[in-house]
């Protein structure tokens, strides 16, 4: 029989703030990383917070980060949309990435890469491939979770979070050719 | 398994998601293939920087206040729910243990013939000592207490502070007590709490007997027209001290007067 719940309805489960409390680090890391934005990413969390809440009774249990993480994500975007839709992302420089050869773009992205080329590269990652970086290397969330979150097939978790680490490395090179330049 | 099939894999396969059979066929391939093996190297490192260096944004300590007060307000506002739904857990909780203690407790006092009247005092002080019941009015001050009373009374009880003796008096409370309205005052004794009820002895005097049970004190005495019952788990030399204090310092003349 389905179970049904409502906000108020603890007595045989956990509590709300119990489930979806302790995720609020992680919520607010992909939340900043996709609005770069310290208030924005706060009301998002807390929107998501607010709908999490309505939607309870729709829960199926679990530890509920995936699934808080969907709300959470689908807020972050609306947001982008009323936000920065006059934003053109950066353009990706192909003529860094060409003239470069293999050995070459190991060494740049060596000495290239702390914490501060690191930021920046993602910064500069298109937001589909910001947030798996985000969602798989730091906060750990699984590819089934990841394809749970985002809506796509695992296989395209796959394929994207591959393109989106070669992006990363490729940024990360360029940016360091740039200033051996200037 | 051919070599653009295992550079696919490469990445699954450091992040432990690859499944066991192709796990198997990859590290075969890998075995032979230098070109795959700087490839995984690589991707490790890349995998490795990006966890130890990249910045994770912490939200302001702010945060989690704001969300938990607007989820209070949200589930405050759900007032089409039945009321016994909207008790968070907690309160259920602790109301039930403070219910089972009341339980006990004048169960307890009936199995030892204790009198009615002291079972409901012992009772209506469990009772306050649930969240937010102990006090109608907090203040360590007499002259704020005693008129508090004034017009939700018919009498007019003598309230005495005995913080300089270490019992701060830290309230009072409407209470009901043998079907009447009563005073009850509260006094503090590092944490423990004490009700003195005070009511009229139109209706009979109380005998100054200690009732010593399941680790609760009541003592009721009568003076100057007003009946005073005590109770409270403080031991019993602290409880007798308290008690003889109040005596000496209730004024002789009927209260109120």
């Amino acid at each position: 029989m389905e179970q049904h719940r409502d906000a108020g309805d603890n007595l045989n489960q956990p509590d709300f703030e119990q489930i979806f409390l302790p995720h609020l680090d992680a919520a607010y890391n992909l939340a900043r990383w996709l609005l770069r934005n310290d208030q924005d990413a706060e009301d998002a969390v807390q929107e998501a917070y607010m709908r999490a809440h309505k939607a309870f009774a729709r829960f199926r249990g679990g530890d509920g980060k995936a699934w808080f993480m969907t709300i959470l994500r689908n807020v972050c975007y609306t947001m982008i949309k009323k936000l920065r839709s006059h934003e053109t992302p950066e353009p990706f420089d192909e003529e860094i990435h060409q003239s470069m050869g293999e050995s070459e773009m190991q060494e740049a992205f060596r000495q290239k890469a702390n914490a501060e080329s690191l930021h920046l590269a993602l910064e500069k990652l298109p937001n589909e491939f910001r947030e798996i970086i985000v969602l798989h290397d730091l906060e750990g969330l699984a590819y089934k979770e990841i394809a749970d979150v985002v809506g796509i097939p695992m296989g395209t978790v796959m394929s994207r979070l591959a393109r989106a680490r070669g992006r990363l490395r490729t940024e990360l090179v360029a940016a360091n050719a740039k200033e051996s330049l200037s | 398994m051919n070599h653009d099939e295992a550079a696919k894999l490469l990445g699954p396969y450091q992040d432990g998601e690859l499944d066991l059979a192709n796990c198997i066929k990859l590290e075969e391939h890998l075995a032979n293939c230098p070109s795959c093996q700087q490839k995984l190297t690589q991707e490790k490192e890349l995998v490795g920087l990006i966890q130890s260096e990249t910045p994770r944004f912490k939200p302001s300590p702010f945060l989690k206040t704001r969300i938990q007060a607007a989820l209070r307000e949200e589930k405050s506002a759900a007032t089409s729910m039945p009321w016994w739904k909207q008790l968070s857990w907690g309160w259920t909780y602790s109301s039930a243990v403070c219910a089972v203690m009341v339980i006990v407790a004048v169960g307890f006092f009936s199995m030892q013939g204790i009198p009615q009247l002291d079972q409901e005092a012992v009772a209506n002080h469990v009772r306050s000592l649930q969240a937010s019941h102990l006090m109608d009015v907090a203040s360590t001050d007499q002259h704020t207490v005693k008129p508090w009373f004034a017009g939700r009374l018919d009498y007019s009880p003598q309230v005495v502070d005995l913080t300089p003796s270490g019992y701060p008096l830290i309230g009072g409370r409407l209470d009901v007590l043998n079907k009447r309205n009563v005073a009850a005052i509260i006094y503090q004794r590092r944490k423990h709490y004490i009700n003195l009820f005070i009511w009229p002895s139109d209706t009979g005097s109380l005998s100054e007997k200690l009732y010593n049970q399941n680790g609760y004190h009541a003592l009721g005495w009568t003076k100057s027209g007003m009946n005073y019952l005590a109770v409270s788990e403080l031991g019993e030399k602290e409880f007798r001290e308290f008690v003889t204090m109040i005596q000496d310092q209730t004024l002789d003349s009927r209260p109120g007067e």
